[in-house]
């Protein structure tokens, strides 16, 4: 018996980012770090910007896959401030690229933030990332 | 969003220790006593040294899960697994879960994210996956049945 995973849509985040920082080498792998300048998101439930800031934290591990370690603040439309961080994979080999995003906020009306779980699938367009945020049912 | 199963697994806690209260909340610790996994593509047991789940229930009724277990497949590779989770619910679900009572899962939410990670050739595809994993706790220790995010 296994029992099926649903989900539904939480929001579409769209990222801007400013040129890259390469740290180089580490004993973790490649790091490079990509500040967040900006950006969007919108869902059902919420929407909003992405305030300049943050960044994400990625690393090419020595299995040429990367590891993401995100951290941003967003603001809803009303006002409210949401602490965002994901961990993710991105394995171009692949072309698998998911986060685990996690939330928190005071706000009371986004409670329902701090209670769930999240996957994302994300690709780089032009523009650039865009992630599909899905809450974890 | 696609998912494939990936395995089910089943764990002892032994007994659970309680640390109290924490900065962010009530911590416990609960050691496993050992469990086993079988999947479509791994099978194994669940290795009693180093594993087990750090618990905290913060002040907003929700209860964090950090678990860290040791998998050690029937081919003898060893697999760390670390998983965040969350589980929350109505009260009288939740008090029914403390007192180890069998309580239908999809009456509460349990779910975790487990991450992976092996040395081991026959299973680095598990170094490059996302997973998802509904939990069911029964008195003896919760069951995971945990999905592949495609």
């Amino acid at each position: 018996m296994t029992a099926p995973i649903n989900s539904r849509s939480l929001m579409v985040l769209r990222l801007a980012t400013s040129p890259i920082e390469e740290i180089g080498s580490t004993p973790e792998g490649t790091l490079t770090i990509f500040p967040v300048t900006g950006g969007s998101f919108e869902g059902e439930r919420l929407r909003g910007k992405v305030l300049s800031g943050g960044g994400d934290w990625v690393t090419v591990r020595s299995n040429g896959m990367m590891t993401l370690d995100l951290r941003i603040a967003l603001e809803t439309d009303d006002g409210s401030l949401i602490h965002m961080t994901f961990t993710g994979i991105r394995d171009d080999a692949n072309g698998y690229f998911r986060t685990v995003p996690r939330f928190e906020t005071a706000a009371p009306r986004y409670a329902f933030l701090n209670r769930l779980l999240a996957v994302g699938t994300a690709e780089i367009r032009p523009e650039g990332p865009v992630h599909l945020i899905e809450e974890i049912l | 969003m696609n998912t494939r199963p990936l395995l089910t697994m089943k764990v002892k806690v032994a007994r659970v220790l309680d640390v109290g209260a924490v900065p962010y909340g009530t911590r416990r610790i609960a050691p496993l006593d050992g469990g086993t996994f079988e999947g479509p593509r791994l099978r194994g047991t669940v290795l009693p040294g180093g594993s087990a789940d750090w618990l905290l229930l913060r002040p907003d009724g929700v209860l964090e899960l950090d678990l860290r277990a040791t998998l050690q497949t029937d081919d003898g590779a060893l697999i760390s697994m670390k998983s965040f989770g969350l589980r929350h619910g109505p009260p009288a679900v939740i008090a029914a879960l403390g007192r180890g009572e069998t309580v239908d899962p999809s009456t509460y939410y349990f779910r975790t994210t487990p991450r992976f990670e092996t040395a081991h050739p026959a299973y680095t595809f598990l170094n490059r996956l996302i997973a998802v994993a509904i939990g069911d706790r029964r008195a003896e220790g919760p069951i995971y049945t945990i999905h592949e995010v495609l």
